[in-house]
Parts: structure tokens; sequence; C-alpha cells
């Protein structure tokens, strides 16, 4: 799968990064490593395609002077909402990485990906994309963060095929942290949307088949 | 008598005749006379004991008797050659002004003033740092006459001054050799030399010098008067950090509206609700909590220049200290006189 062979890049940047980093300045750095509770909201096609669904996940970061690296990975089961056209529940289990670069006083560039494989296979669209966005941070008091992002997805590829234009792919994002226990554990909560206006071409003509998914995330992180 | 007893009282001898007494019985017999107001038997006794082997301080005193004798028999011309006398003996003398009559006053005057001498020769005692400070030297000549003041008593003589003058003479000695070094420590004796055609009158006044270390400055740990200001301030508790939850949850919720496609049907903002209530309720905790002190920039800026003054000081103490380390204090006391003038 496409969507696949992208991850499995991403995350091997992302771990060469980290590893080809000295020890001894990582050990400097600031980190957090935690679990969260997950859910959320998709919809394929027409509002008849329409889930919910909760689940759970993991999520890790770093910072190091300007640059932070963020990944997640959470796995949601999707039901059918009652009086949806869909009969069969679906497991999405979706893989977040950004890479963010501190450009100037509260704006960040972020660039990354993300991979959404979904079980049983064709239920739902498996999808992997590059993104690009900005994010502005601001900290509301000692020990809370709280961040905008918005950004664009590209390369858009799907287990069902289909295509997105160049500007289709939208993804919004709010997300905030709040410290506890002298820094030590961290509270955090992250809000993300996307919007796909994919399209198939089925021999009859374009046809739009749109993804919306908006994911809630409520965590717990320990900080080092 | 020719006088009152008020008048004789006035002529009595000026108390100040130091601790030494007179040791010629003719003498003492004269200045009893005179006490006595006895004019006539005090001059023939004063007289007759100058005719004996007096001492130096017997001698003068005889002079001074008679003086005094001639005044109040108004021989005014007799007075002052006899004062004159006194005064070349004695050039220290002085009359109470308070205990004396103006007449004998103004004999002595007018005898100061037809003999060359130099009286009161006073060196000041004083501290100061070699280079730093001056030694007060002051004589009084009677007479307009050339006078040289020395500094002897080292390797080599040092001419202070040399200049005619009359009256009062201050001078001023930086106790430095030509060579410009503090002078060594040591004994040393000012001498004054005043000439007048033949007639000379040298005065000297001995001073002993020493040398000491010149005290060093100690570094500042603050500048008196200037306090460091804390470079941290509590600002006031404000509305903005719930105003920007309420703003940021607001773009996203609004973002996930517009965003949304109309083929997919009303957008959920169940996720966008708990994620921005969430940010709302931190917000809203965090404009109730005391604000976290912020670097107060005026402050920061004044220390800073505080601490560069106060190195820059203590670096110029430091350089001072160098230099004072290096020079000498001077410490100048007059000594006890053997003996008047010649």
């Amino acid at each position: 799968m496409n969507a696949s062979r992208l991850g499995g890049w991403a995350v091997s940047v992302v771990a060469v990064v980290l590893t080809a980093y000295p020890a001894n300045r990582l050990c400097a750095q600031h980190g957090t490593v935690g679990a969260h509770l997950a859910f959320g909201d998709y919809r394929e096609v027409s509002s008849d395609l329409h889930y919910r669904g909760s689940g759970g996940g993991v999520a890790g970061s770093f910072t190091f002077r300007k640059l932070g690296i963020e990944a997640s990975v959470a796995g949601i089961t999707y039901d059918p909402v009652k009086g949806s056209s869909a009969t069969v529940s679906f497991k999405a289990t979706q893989l977040d990485v950004r890479v963010r670069y501190e450009i100037s006083g509260p704006v960040s560039a972020e660039v990354g990906f993300v991979n959404r494989k979904i079980k049983p296979e064709f239920e739902a669209q498996s999808m992997g994309a590059v993104r690009a966005g900005v994010r502005l941070s601001y900290p509301l008091g000692p020990g809370v963060q709280m961040g905008l992002r918005g950004g664009m997805l590209f390369g858009s590829k799907f287990s069902g095929g289909g295509t997105v234009s160049g500007v289709g792919a939208l993804e919004l994002g709010l997300n905030m942290a709040v410290d506890a226990l002298r820094g030590r554990l961290r509270l955090t909560g992250d809000y993300d949307f996307q919007r796909i206006a994919r399209t198939t071409n089925g021999g009859g003509g374009d046809v739009a088949v749109p993804i919306q998914q908006a994911l809630g995330r409520l965590g717990l992180a320990v900080s080092f | 008598m020719r006088y009152p007893a008020l008048l004789g009282s006035l002529l009595l001898i000026p108390a100040a005749l130091g601790a030494q007494t007179i040791q010629n019985a003719t003498l003492r017999r004269a200045q009893a006379a005179y006490d006595n107001l006895d004019y006539r038997q005090a001059l023939s006794l004063g007289q007759a004991a100058q005719r004996e082997r007096l001492n130096g301080f017997d001698r003068a005193r005889a002079y001074e008797v008679l003086a005094l004798t001639y005044s109040a028999m108004d021989s005014i011309l007799k007075a002052v050659s006899a004062f004159k006398e006194v005064i070349l003996l004695e050039p220290e003398r002085e009359l109470d002004p308070n205990r004396t009559s103006p007449k004998v006053l103004s004999a002595f005057a007018v005898a100061l003033t037809q003999v060359l001498v130099v009286r009161q020769l006073r060196v000041d005692s004083t501290d100061f740092v070699g280079g730093q400070g001056e030694v007060a030297i002051r004589y009084t000549v009677t007479q307009p006459a050339r006078v040289v003041t020395r500094v002897t008593g080292g390797q080599a003589p040092i001419k202070l001054d040399s200049a005619v003058a009359n009256g009062q003479v201050n001078l001023r000695w930086p106790a430095r050799l030509p060579s410009g070094d503090p002078v060594p420590p040591g004994n040393y004796t000012v001498v004054v030399e005043a000439t007048v055609g033949q007639n000379n009158f040298s005065a000297s006044q001995p001073i002993r010098v020493t040398h000491g270390v010149v005290d060093t400055l100690p570094h500042l740990v603050s500048l008196p008067g200037y306090d460091y200001l804390p470079e941290t301030e509590i600002p006031p508790k404000s509305w903005k950090p719930m105003g920007l939850a309420l703003v940021y949850s607001g773009i996203a919720i609004a973002g996930t509206s517009a965003l949304s496609s109309g083929d997919l049907g009303s957008a959920s903002f169940r996720e966008a609700g708990v994620i921005g209530g969430g940010l709302m309720v931190a917000g809203f905790v965090v404009m109730l909590r005391k604000p976290a002190p912020q670097p107060a920039r005026g402050n920061i800026l004044y220390n800073r220049l505080l601490r560069e003054q106060l190195t820059r000081r203590n670096a110029e103490i430091a350089q001072d200290n160098v230099r004072r380390r290096q020079q000498v204090a001077l410490r100048v006391v007059p000594l006890l006189r053997g003996g008047g003038g010649r």
C-alpha cells in the first residue's frame, strides 16, 4: 500500500533524526511521553456514511530550542451513528507526525505526515498524506500553552484510489497543554479536523467522494 | 610718684617668662623695685646687674627691666634701645597686650622695626601622600630683607625660597627632592636666613619626617545611594488568557464550520467543543491565578547599568590601589627647638 510505505519512510526519517542527534544534547531537551483518549467523528461520501467512535493512543514529543517533534498514534473504533446508512463498524489507526520550527514569536512552520489505516479494509478509506502548515502558539500563563494550527495535506493516497486537488485537503487544529506537578506531568488536549475533497473517476467522470474527520484527544503525559 | 598706681599696675612685667627664674640677686632686686613702682631704684639696680656676670636669660631680663623702667619714666628712646637688646637676645619675645601698657607695647613695636630678626618660625604638623600635599611654613621678618629658606639635614640642603620679604611670610614645601621623590625619612631643619647689608639673622626649626604606607581603598559591593531593583515584576491580573482562549477556540470552531463539506452534512462540533471548552477552563483558571513574575526590562537595564558602574568603579579603585601601594605617606612633625635664632 502506498499509504503504508509513506508512513514507514516518515517513521524512519524521524528515527534517524532522533538517533543521529548526540545523546548528551538530547538530555538537555524537553520531552514528553504519554497516553490519550481519542474520540472522533468520521464522514465519507455523503452524510449517510457517518461514524462516531472512541479509542486510545500514545503520543510523544521532543523540543529542542526552536525545533519540535510530535508523534501520536491513535486507534479509534468507529461505529455508524443512528440513522446512517452504514452498517459495519471499523477501526481506524492513525499515525500523526509533526515537525515544527519556530519562525518568529508565536509563529512556527510545521511539516509532517498523516497515515490512517482502516480495518476491515475498504469499510472506509485508508490514507496517507504529507502535511505542511503554520502553528500559532501562545502561553496562557505559567505552565499553560495553547496553539492553533492550520495547514494542507499534499500527495494524498487512498486505499480506494481517487485524487485530491492541490488545495482540496485541509486541516485545522487546536491544542492545549497544562503542566502539573511542577512540570512532571502534562495534561494535553488536541483537536484535529481534516476535510479532504477526494474525487474518483469511475469512467463516467469525476465523482466527489469527500472525507471529513474531527478527532479529539485528551491525554496525560510524563515530562522529562 | 609721677604715675598713679593704676598705671603702675598696667606696666606689670608680662607673666610669660617661661619656667626659668632670675638667678642674679641684683636683678631680682631690680625686678622687685620695678614691681614696687620704685623706678629709680629699679633703673640703678638694673644697670648694676648688667655690669655683673649674667646668663642669657638674666641678661634679657635685665634689658627688659630697663626697657620697662625707661618706658615708665617716659624715656622712650632708651626704652626702644633696651627692647632692641631684648629682641636680639630673645627674638621670640612677646608682650601680653592685655597686661602691658600701650606705651610699652609701642616702644616694643618700634624696637622690632629697628632690628633684623626672623621670628615666629612655624612648621605645621601634617600628613599627606608624597606629591599630593605640602608642608606649611611661616615666619615673620621684622625688616625688609633678602630671606632664604632652606631645609637641611638630608644629603644636600633643599632651597625652598629666596625673596625679599617683610612681615609675615607663608611658604609651602612639597617635601620632595629635586628628582621628585619624597624626602627620605629623618630629622631635618628648616633654616630661614635674612640678610640686609651687613646684618643677618637666621632662625631654624627642626622637623622630623617619617614615611608610612598609603591606605588602599576597599572594593565596593554597592554604590552608595543606589540599590538593585527587582528584575521581575508581577503584572496585574488580566482577562487576556480567558480572552485568548475564547478567540482560539472560536477560530477552531468557526474554521471547522467553514471547512466542512456541505455534502457531508453539518459538521460535528463535539470534538472542537470539548477541547475548546477545556482551553477556556484553563484560560479562566489562569486568569484567576496570581500572574507569573515577568521580567522588568527597565529594572534589568538599570541593574545592568549599576553593575557596569560598579565594575568600572572597582576597576578604578584597583588601579588606584596599585598606584597607592607605590606611594609614600609623609608625616612631618616639628620638633622642640633648642634655642632662638642668631
